[in-house]
């Protein structure tokens, strides 16, 4: 993690934080029209972008998402359940680019675009995944402090983000990509490799996030299933293992390789175009 | 669409430091979840209401009266199904899980009108300025209250953007939700292409005004804790300490409510 925290020396970085976090909130808060459960969830079509903001400016899209979505709280829903909104939002944003490189060997293409079948698989996978882990983070916590019922808003969090996700993130990732990376705004690109965390851990980091998103995903629906009305610690406690173990997992996420590998091609093709 | 939350008005609540503020905001979530009695819950709307009109800023409540109706019914209606109490009312809705339900909803209500209010009196440069003396790092606000200034920039582009596609013939406003927001879509990629496009020139007008040059910094807009703060801080500390004390001595509860 020491990339998100690393990140706020670069004013680059903190540009990228504040303009994806107005992106955010500016799509947000025009579809609060479209109501799915009034007052508590809509249509989110925004969902794809913090997804979308992770690949391309790594820490800085998850702080934008994560901020991003508390200002469109702001705009009529600010309550305690932001507080999940904005830690659900964060690894929304979060876990797509820390869990790229981990299916990619070093000497492979690793730009963090959908242009290949593998990097489309793998794109599909990594929503789905951030999706249930965000849908986790928000879900248990209104049920934690009795907003609202864990197994509905559950499957209610998982369905926007999934489907908004997979459906619209790969159009966002293909038309952006390019243009980001010619103005040089990809995340790989401004924060240096020391500011990076390791990858010696990537792996069983790698293991942990998925253990726990679907560890926590199971006893989740299982408790939600039996316990059904919020607030009585079923859910509340059940989870802490699972969200532990997706925390540390995302501490022990390393991107190091990953930056390493883009500095190594853009010298490669530094090279070519002076040959 | 006005984005902006904040009404200018010359009241005691909006001189007020936006820490006293931001304290007033986290006592306001806190407040409501002391109590499960309905009534209890009634009497706290009440206060948060009476602090509202007192800053002159009940009339932002307008704007989201629907969506508060609606969480009072929704939420009602739901724990009336998935709790359950001793006293059957109908069908198989109790009068607890009822109460229950009205309670919850409540608190909901309590806490998103407490954060309008928050809203309704405090700029951007104050919730920047009142995270900064918090402790929070100045980056961190920086990007806070820019986002919170870019958004009816980022709205307005998107306006722009879609009444250029309208006058090329793209119809926004005919069909069911679904083909509305299909159409909407289009306009996604131009607006974050628009946004980020200006990422450098800001980040380098920044840099150029000395942006993170020095550790401490002054500002424009001068904030103190005044007498009142420390008035309000004690006031609403002893009524939140009141409010517990009383919940400990076993009123403000709902008795045969189970989960």
């Amino acid at each position: 993690m020491k990339e998100v925290f690393a990140m706020w020396r670069h004013t680059q970085m903190v540009v990228l934080v504040a303009l994806s976090a107005a992106i955010y909130a500016a799509v947000l808060i025009p579809f609060k029209g479209f109501p799915i459960i009034p007052g508590y969830i809509e249509l989110r079509p925004a969902n794809a972008f913090p997804i979308v903001f992770g690949l391309l400016f790594g820490p800085a899209g998850a702080w934008g998402a994560a901020i991003g979505n508390l200002i469109g709280d702001f705009f009529g829903t600010l309550s305690l359940g932001s507080i999940g909104g904005f830690v659900g939002n964060f690894f929304l944003a979060l876990l797509p680019y820390k869990m790229w490189s981990v299916f990619f060997r070093r000497d492979e293409n690793m730009e963090e675009n959908v242009d290949s079948g593998k990097k489309f698989g793998v794109f599909i996978l990594l929503v789905l995944l951030a999706s249930a882990v965000c849908s986790l983070i928000i879900s248990w916590w209104a049920d934690l402090i009795g907003l609202f019922p864990f197994l509905l808003f559950f499957a209610l969090i998982v369905f926007n983000n999934a489907i908004m996700g997979g459906v619209l993130g790969p159009i966002l990732l293909l038309a952006l990509y390019p243009r980001i990376k010619r103005w040089g705004l990809l995340w790989t690109e401004i924060v240096e490799p020391e500011d990076a965390s390791s990858s010696r851990l990537q792996r069983t980091g790698a293991i942990l996030v998925w253990v726990g998103a679907i560890g926590g995903t199971i006893v989740g629906l299982i408790l939600g299933f039996i316990q059904r009305a919020p607030g009585n610690l079923g859910v509340g406690l059940g989870l802490i293992p699972f969200l532990l173990l997706i925390l540390v997992g995302s501490f022990m996420l390393g991107v190091r390789e990953q930056v390493e590998s883009v500095e190594e091609s853009m010298a490669a093709e530094g090279e070519e175009s002076r040959a | 669409m006005d984005p902006s939350l904040y009404l200018d008005r010359d009241t005691w609540v909006h001189r007020l430091d936006p820490r006293t503020k931001m304290f007033l905001l986290v006592g306001m979530f806190a407040l409501p979840f002391v109590f499960l009695n309905p009534l209890y819950e009634l009497a706290v709307l009440a206060l948060v209401l009476f602090f509202g009109y007192l800053a002159q800023s009940l009339t932002n409540l307008r704007r989201i009266w629907f969506i508060l109706l609606t969480i009072l019914i929704v939420t009602t209606i739901l724990w009336s199904i998935v709790g359950s109490g001793r006293t059957p009312l109908f069908l198989f809705v109790e009068r607890e899980a009822l109460l229950y339900g009205f309670s919850n909803a409540l608190r909901i209500v309590i806490t998103v009108i407490a954060g309008m209010f928050f809203l309704s009196t405090t700029r951007n440069e104050e919730v920047g300025i009142g995270l900064v003396r918090l402790g929070i790092p100045y980056r961190f606000a920086f990007a806070v209250s820019t986002a919170l200034r870019l958004v009816p920039t980022v709205v307005a582009t998107g306006l722009t953007i879609g009444q250029a596609q309208r006058s090329r013939g793209l119809d926004l406003e005919s069909g069911n939700i679904i083909q509305r927001i299909r159409k909407h879509l289009p306009l996604l990629v131009p607006v974050f292409v628009t946004t980020v496009r200006s990422t450098n020139v800001f980040s380098m007008a920044l840099e150029s005004k000395g942006f993170g040059a020095r550790p401490e910094r002054t500002y424009f807009l001068r904030t103190a804790m005044s007498g009142r703060d420390a008035l309000v801080i004690m006031g609403f500390g002893a009524l939140l300490a009141g409010c517990i004390a009383l919940r400990l001595a076993g009123y403000g509860g709902l008795e045969g409510f189970s989960s």
